[in-house]
């Protein structure tokens, strides 16, 4: 595995920095599409637009901030920008997620609050929130086929999706147990490998 | 700012801090808090905030604390609501990427990065069957839950229109 890390490293040509107002802009973007749920969008930015991390390093950053508390969306910003340049890039990709986009979302939101219970309104929020609920299905799939997915890695996959969906146990204790459980699996796999 | 928008900043500050996977996974708690504790806004309201911050863009959960500190406190109470819930959580994340970043090439932490991946797959799609689940009513729904889905996978088509085409359907009275 590490030598396989290394040379995709080497491989790839030696990027310009990127600028702390490439940052701003990128997520003010993801954060304006970012209807229902911003994880689709600032995977589409990051990975397949500017081309900033690979399928591989978001992923990774996506597990961390699972497990990290606060907005996921948010977490996520904030370490794109930390990874790639630091203080600075951290702070400024999560102005540009939040100060317009707060503005226009909260001015947009009160007027929508006053019609509420308009039914056409009702319905196109109903039809928007069913997509929205696809994309994110499909944005997580997508996670699993970054590698070659493993069986092993499936079921826990799907193991996750169902005590969640169906028993509405905690999430922290569905978390606590089968984190581990997995972390476990997969020392075992890289050790039987060898 | 009124001292009830205080106390809600506090409270949304120490749950940003322990909302592991997540503001959603709080909701629950928020809500407690909010309507049978405090009695400070009603079930209708809370329901209408977390409806309408699906549907405008931005970061949905910092607008819906701040449009539940902006009932109690007005533009002070939303302000102050929504910097508490992402200020001490981002500091912590940050924190937490330095120290996750310098260390990435241990083999310790190869391992947990794999181990830990399937996981946030199922809490993904998990998110995702909920948000369906409160949205759908009937099949056609999640006939359109599912076929969004697929496009998504299979093409590169950019999601907005997705979106979008979920609304007409809506507004069509097709649900």
């Amino acid at each position: 595995m590490p030598s396989r890390l290394f040379a995709a490293r080497i491989g790839r040509e030696p990027a310009p920095p990127v600028t702390l107002p490439a940052l701003f802009v990128a997520f003010l973007n993801v954060s304006l599409c970012g209807f229902g749920g911003g994880l689709v969008w600032a995977r589409r930015m990051v990975v397949e637009r500017q081309r900033w991390l690979d399928e591989h390093e978001f992923a990774d950053l996506l597990s961390l901030c699972q497990f990290l508390p606060g907005p996921n969306i948010a977490s996520i910003t904030v370490c794109v920008g930390a990874k790639l340049r630091g203080v600075s890039g951290a702070a400024a990709a999560l102005a540009g997620f939040i100060l317009v986009p707060w503005l226009a979302g909260f001015a947009i939101g009160l007027g929508i609050l006053e019609y509420a219970q308009a039914p056409l309104l009702h319905q196109i929020l109903a039809g928007v929130s069913a997509a929205a609920a696809g994309l994110l299905i499909a944005t997580g799939i997508r996670l699993l086929l970054v590698r070659r997915p493993r069986l092993s890695a499936v079921l826990v996959a799907a193991v996750a999706f169902a005590v969640l969906v169906f028993t509405k146990l905690p999430l922290l204790l569905v978390v606590l147990v089968l984190a581990p459980f997995s972390v476990a699996l997969a020392r075992s796999e890289v050790a039987g490998a060898k | 700012m009124n001292p009830n928008s205080t106390i809600l900043a506090g409270h949304l500050a120490v749950l940003s801090l322990i909302s592991f996977g997540g503001i959603p996974a709080v909701l629950p708690d928020l809500h407690n808090f909010l309507v049978a504790e405090r009695g400070w806004i009603t079930e209708r309201d809370f329901a209408d905030f977390f409806a309408v911050v699906q549907a405008v863009p931005g970061p949905n959960m910092i607008l819906m604390m701040s449009f539940i500190g902006w009932k109690i406190g007005g533009m002070g109470g939303a302000i102050a609501s929504g910097l508490a819930v992402f200020v001490p959580s981002c500091t912590a994340c940050f924190i937490a990427f330095r120290l996750w970043d310098r260390l990435r090439d241990a083999r310790w932490q190869q391992i947990v990065r794999r181990g830990l991946l399937p996981v946030t797959v199922g809490l993904v799609v998990a998110g995702g069957a909920v948000m369906a689940e409160a949205a759908d009513r009937g099949w056609p729904a999640v006939a359109l839950t599912i076929g969004a889905a697929g496009v998504l996978l299979t093409t590169r088509i950019n999601p907005l229109w997705t979106l979008a085409a979920g609304g007409v359907v809506g507004a069509l009275g097709l649900l």
